[in-house]
């Protein structure tokens, strides 16, 4: 205001009316503030409706931070897991090198016996990830856990316990709940008894199937049969008074006690079922094979095919069921191919021929 | 070869010394200091156990020599990894120069505006201005170290395999207040959050960031628009072939060296870290304040 004020006597001669001069424009003379500027974030001060109260915690206005480091990724869980299963591995590749188990020599590791690893499937992880599981994604996590594998599978082998469970508390959240029948797939089933002891097995042959229970014959126990008095002989000696001479050695006469077993096929017994002797020496062969005949009560469901075909395949579920309870026969049957499933089946008849093989009579013209 | 050495006597010395006399005066049954034995198999713990106390006994003997030998050890001694595990709190020009940050990209693609920080051009390359260089990381470690004394969240972008461990490393060093992005940068992270992350957690969870540092910026462009469209603040590491005013702070340096990357990163990460523990510090300041203030418990 002074400024203009003093400089208003060097204008030229041509005042300009003292409006325009001294005009006090609102921004001149009371500059802006904007109103947001005067307010006090962090002591707002009573609100209106407020009753006068202790200390207040002034009022949040922001809001929690994400707590994944990964979140600006939009996939927090997948590279969150990623980076705890490279710290894991570099962990345990520390703890295997102070325990002098890494660099492994080639000898060593030849001498690791195999760890196969099933992992989940790229669908299954996809739910675990909370993102889609791609391939490259799949092959990087999976290339991942083969590592931490290959780790276990040192640790194991070398008997550092502790560290191999470690590592099987990371791998086995990976791991696929169908590992065992993966693993077994190929292999012969396993046969487990139940908790009477019985065996349930299946032989097939042609078109027939044999679902056989079997169960040891229970052996009741009796005392040692005492040595049947042997008759005294009528001492000769004694009779004419001599001295016996040296006593003829007891024949102790073990009596074999030959235990019965009952084979029931479709509820009737076996001489029943197979009228042709034949077909029932082929079904108890197994047990002639192992000498254990009469030691176990067969139940047996048998249906389709002939006659032939079902003894066939009651004798393969006989062979399966014994190798149950016996496996030290698994070797022995398996050559004498009985717990083999014959696959000779009916052949088709094809066009042209009257049979399989049979061609009608060859005309020469 | 008898005659050789009267012509040439330095022959003879060497003929002296040549490993096929070694050889054959050398007795054929030849003693091997290392079992090169291949049939010999591990079979039962013991075997392992055995072949692990073998190995601890050399180990062992190593490290008790240790104090009579060089004083040069793990610690004492230059490897390449220490560049990412452990970068120095900060730069000098002689760091930057060994990282190789002074390399720019090739003249005929040198951005105008990137002139007041080049020095000048040798071999086709655009060389960069330490001098200028090293000022700029210093305002940037600045400006991370006031966001993190603030309690604001710092996010580091390196979008590449090789700088990726940076990023996370980086992120680890500011605990809860770093973030990190190490592969792609999805359009719309910051633009489109509803879409991303659901409906409860951006009501719910502050999803923006304070601070963006990005290691490689010109493959991150769509980061950086969404960072200015949200009013972020972003530091970046600028070569000569990048407009410097991308980024709020620019730093001048070779955007595709790893080292310089390491470097850079580490700088910044470990000036968040202090601000870090500076807010902490101030935390525990003022809750001791508010407790001595107010009367004690009962």
């Amino acid at each position: 205001m002074n400024v203009l004020r003093t400089s208003v006597h060097l204008l030229p001669a041509t005042r300009l009316p003292r409006h325009a001069i001294q005009r006090a424009y609102a921004t001149t003379a009371r500059p802006f503030v904007p109103p947001a500027q005067l307010r006090d974030l962090d002591n707002p001060g009573p609100r209106r409706g407020d009753r006068q109260g202790g200390d207040r915690e002034p009022r949040q206005r922001v809001k929690p931070p994400p707590e994944s480091p990964s979140f600006y990724t939009s996939r927090p869980v997948y590279y969150d897991q990623i980076i705890q299963l490279e710290k894991a591995i570099g962990q345990v590749r520390g703890s295997l090198k102070t325990l002098q188990l890494l660099p492994l020599p080639a000898f060593a590791r030849a001498s690791l016996p195999p760890l196969h690893p099933v992992w989940k499937t790229q669908d299954e992880m996809t739910l675990d990830f909370e993102t889609k599981m791609t391939t490259t994604r799949y092959r990087k996590v999976t290339k991942l856990l083969s590592q931490l594998n290959e780790y276990n599978r040192i640790a194991r082998t070398a008997g550092c316990t502790e560290l191999a469970d470690g590592i099987d508390s990371i791998v086995s959240m990976f791991e696929s709940g169908k590992k065992d029948a993966f693993l077994a797939r190929g292999k012969r089933k396993v046969v487990i008894l139940d908790e009477f002891g019985r065996s349930y097995t299946v032989g097939r042959r042609k078109t027939s199937s044999a679902r056989v229970w079997m169960i040891p014959v229970r052996q009741e126990k009796k005392e040692s049969p005492k040595a049947v008095a042997v008759e005294e002989e009528l001492n000769m000696e004694e009779l004419f008074g001599v001295e016996r001479a040296a006593e003829p050695e007891t024949v102790k006469m073990e009596q074999v006690k030959v235990t019965t077993s009952t084979i029931l096929v479709n509820n009737l017994p076996l001489n029943e079922y197979f009228s042709v002797p034949a077909d029932r020496e082929r079904a108890t062969r197994p047990f002639k094979v192992a000498g254990v005949l009469g030691a176990y009560n067969v139940f047996a469901i048998v249906r389709g095919g002939g006659t032939t075909g079902q003894s066939d395949a009651l004798l393969q579920g006989i062979a399966k069921g014994l190798v149950a309870h016996e496996p030290e026969l698994t070797t022995m049957f398996r050559r004498a191919k009985l717990t083999r499933r014959d696959p000779r089946m009916v052949e088709r008849k094809k066009t042209g021929l009257a049979k399989a093989r049979k061609r009608y009579t060859w005309v020469k013209r | 070869m008898s005659l050789q050495p009267a012509i040439r006597p330095w022959l003879a010395a060497s003929a002296r010394c040549s490993s096929s006399i070694i050889r054959s005066n050398v007795s054929p049954t030849l003693t091997r200091y290392q079992s090169t034995d291949t049939s010999k198999r591990l079979e039962t713990v013991q075997d392992w156990q055995q072949f692990q106390s073998t190995r601890q006994d050399v180990s062992d003997l190593i490290h008790m020599m240790t104090p009579f030998g060089s004083t040069q050890n793990d610690k004492t001694t230059f490897h390449l990894r220490d560049s990412l595990r452990r970068p120095p709190a900060e730069a000098t020009i002689s760091s930057l120069l060994a990282a190789g940050a002074h390399f720019g990209h090739a003249s005929t693609r040198m951005n105008p505006n990137f002139v007041p920080y080049a020095y000048g051009t040798r071999a086709g390359i655009t060389i960069i201005d330490l001098d200028h260089t090293l000022p700029l990381l210093r305002r940037a470690a600045q400006v991370v170290r006031a966001v993190a004394r603030a309690g604001g969240q710092i996010l580091f972008i390196g979008t590449r395999p090789d700088i990726r461990p940076v990023v996370q490393r980086a992120s680890e060093r500011l605990g809860s207040q770093g973030y990190h992005v190490g592969d792609r940068w999805l359009p719309g992270t910051l633009t489109n959050q509803r879409q991303f992350f659901g409906d409860e957690t951006v009501d719910s969870t502050k999803t923006v960031p304070d601070l963006v540092v990005l290691l490689n910026p010109l493959q991150n462009i769509i980061a950086i628009r969404e960072c200015a469209l949200e009013h972020v603040p972003t530091i970046g590491i600028i070569d000569s072939n990048v407009d410097p005013r991308i980024v709020m702070y620019p730093i001048p340096a070779n955007d595709e060296s790893t080292r310089a990357a390491e470097l850079i990163g580490g700088v910044l990460s470990i000036a968040g870290r202090e601000g870090v523990a500076l807010r902490e510090a101030q935390l525990m300041k003022a809750s001791r304040r508010e407790q001595s203030r107010r009367p004690g418990p009962r």
